[in-house]
């Protein structure tokens, strides 16, 4: 359906996309990555909205770029939410249905209104809708035409969780139809609940791709460094080596305990059992790289 | 109407935006009002340069239409909502050809308005020498559309480089450089006015209707195809 294949894109000095090739099937994919790694440069010249320095992205056997014939077979919803102020949200959905050529015009409008729950604020301006309220008549403006691909970039910003619910469901019942959805976000869960396949991108580079369910579990072989303030850091040590969710354990120059663990699950419930049995007090327990970045870091290096 | 071209035009119409145009187009009416009153009326030549040629078609024309084409795709792509418009099945032609017919249609009525009236007053309801100083600054005003929409595509700060090609070219450089005037809008703007009522202008650069009407053609067209031309490569924010 959607192939992407050996591209690159620089500007000037600084590679953000490097030689990326993958396929994206029917059903939902998600192109999972932390800030800056290059999904949305990487979405841009997928959409045709910015060109390649190298490689090539077809869609449906066709070149993306400068293609409009294309375009009406495809509905992006690109990250930034700026929206027309002064428009209200059936104008700008039916505004975006004329540019797409729908014929039943009216039907297409209020069905998408519809899909995204917003019968009761369509006559609106948009300027007056909340944050989540905006990302939801975007929407509405993309599947007017009832496309056959859709590519999100970051759709949930702003939504609250009973609309992410929601829009998991709507996307999942989109997929079952036979769509094709792209969808991006920085954030592992919100991708997890609807993505069949996963695209990993760090750095610019297709770090992993595949069902969910392996990126998953290499994720759940990561070591994890957490640091312990304790009463006896020594004493604690001393004990805590021996417990078999500990890898291996140092002592910072300021006297906490860093621990290395593959199985963080079990360390919580014997770290505080083991410091009751030898009467050390903990202060402070706290995973030192628990942050996204670290997270896609691990599975780069592996 | 084209979804492009109301959307462009309502874009166009803020109230603000209105109220300047409106102020700068009264500017050479009222200016022409008072001196025509006055016992010191200027002969035709003088009243041309002045009023028409430096006021009018220099300075006023170029302000408004700069000040409203440079926008028509310029917001779109400040608040980078131009994509709406170029992930549409549209040919770029038809995003490039509503732009700028909603850029002349809200700027002509503000050139054409005030040069109607200024020549209404100046040339005592003279219906030849109206009809030349209202067509000259329509085609004067699609002119300056086609090139200031396409600097809206090329540079964010379209309205800045706007202003100084404004100022300095056209208003500077092509006053007192011979060599210039040949390559300024205002130039062949002038240049048809001269050949649509040659008994009351009089044509000093020799340039000859002909010349200015095809000059006026090529330059339309050519930032039309460099506008239809930059937005299918350009990289779309």
């Amino acid at each position: 359906m959607i192939r992407v294949d050996g591209v690159s894109r620089w500007f000037g000095n600084v590679v953000a996309v490097s030689d990326v090739t993958f396929d994206v099937a029917p059903g939902v994919t998600g192109l999972l990555g932390p800030n800056g790694a290059g999904k949305t440069t990487l979405l841009r010249m997928m959409t045709g909205l910015a060109d390649v320095s190298d490689g090539a992205v077809t869609m449906f056997g066709e070149p993306v770029r400068d293609n409009p014939p294309l375009y009406g077979r495809i509905g992006v919803m690109s990250e930034h939410e700026t929206v027309y102020g002064f428009m209200k949200g059936r104008e700008f959905v039916r505004m975006m249905g004329r540019l797409r050529g729908v014929s039943d015009l009216d039907a297409a409008v209020e069905r998408a209104i519809e899909l995204v729950g917003l019968e009761h604020a369509a006559h609106l301006p948009m300027g007056t809708y909340s944050r989540g309220m905006r990302q939801r008549m975007r929407l509405a403006g993309v599947l007017v035409h009832d496309p056959e691909v859709l590519i999100l970039d970051e759709p949930l910003n702003g939504a609250d969780p009973r609309q992410r619910v929601q829009f998991q469901d709507l996307l999942r019942r989109l997929a079952e139809g036979g769509r094709t959805i792209l969808l991006s976000s920085h954030i592992l869960e919100e991708v997890e609940q609807v993505a069949d396949t996963v695209l990993l991108i760090v750095n610019g580079k297709l770090a992993a791709s595949g069902g969910f369910r392996a990126i998953r579990a290499a994720l759940d072989q990561r070591p994890y460094h957490v640091r312990v303030v304790a009463d006896a850091p020594r004493e604690l040590a001393a004990e805590v080596v021996r417990l078999p969710s500990v890898d291996a354990v140092n002592v910072d120059p300021d006297g906490a305990l860093i621990l290395l663990s593959r199985n963080v699950r079990d360390l919580q419930i014997e770290l505080p059992r083991l410091a009751q049995r030898a009467s050390i007090g903990l202060r402070r327990v706290e995973p030192l790289d628990d942050s996204l970045e670290s997270v896609f870091g691990y599975l780069v290096e592996h | 109407m084209s979804a492009v071209f109301s959307l462009t035009l309502r874009q166009l119409t803020g109230r603000w935006r209105l109220v300047i145009m409106s102020v700068l187009a009264t500017m050479p009416v009222i200016f022409t009002a008072l001196v025509v009153r006055s016992d010191s009326a200027p002969f035709v030549s003088a009243f041309e340069t002045v009023v028409l040629s430096t006021m009018l078609a220099g300075s006023i024309a170029p302000l408004i239409v700069v000040s409203i084409a440079s926008v028509a795709f310029g917001n779109e792509v400040d608040d980078r909502t131009l994509a709406n418009l170029t992930l549409s099945p549209l040919p770029r032609w038809q995003i490039v050809g509503p732009k700028l017919a909603a850029a002349v249609a809200v700027a002509a009525p503000f050139v054409v308005g005030s040069a109607f009236l200024t020549s209404f007053f100046a040339f005592n309801r003279d219906a030849t020498a109206i009809a030349a100083v209202t067509t000259s600054a329509f085609v004067g005003v699609l002119m300056y559309a086609s090139l200031f929409v396409w600097l809206g595509l090329m540079t964010k700060q379209a309205i800045a480089v706007g202003l100084v090609y404004i100022v300095l070219w056209e208003g500077f450089f092509s006053g007192y450089v011979s060599g210039i005037r040949f390559l300024s809008i205002r130039h062949y703007a002038a240049a048809l006015m001269h050949g649509l009522d040659p008994r009351r202008f009089v044509d000093d650069a020799h340039v000859g209707l002909g010349v200015a009407i095809a000059v006026a053609v090529v330059v339309f067209a050519v930032f039309v195809l460099l506008s239809i031309r930059k937005l299918r490569r350009m990289d779309v924010p």
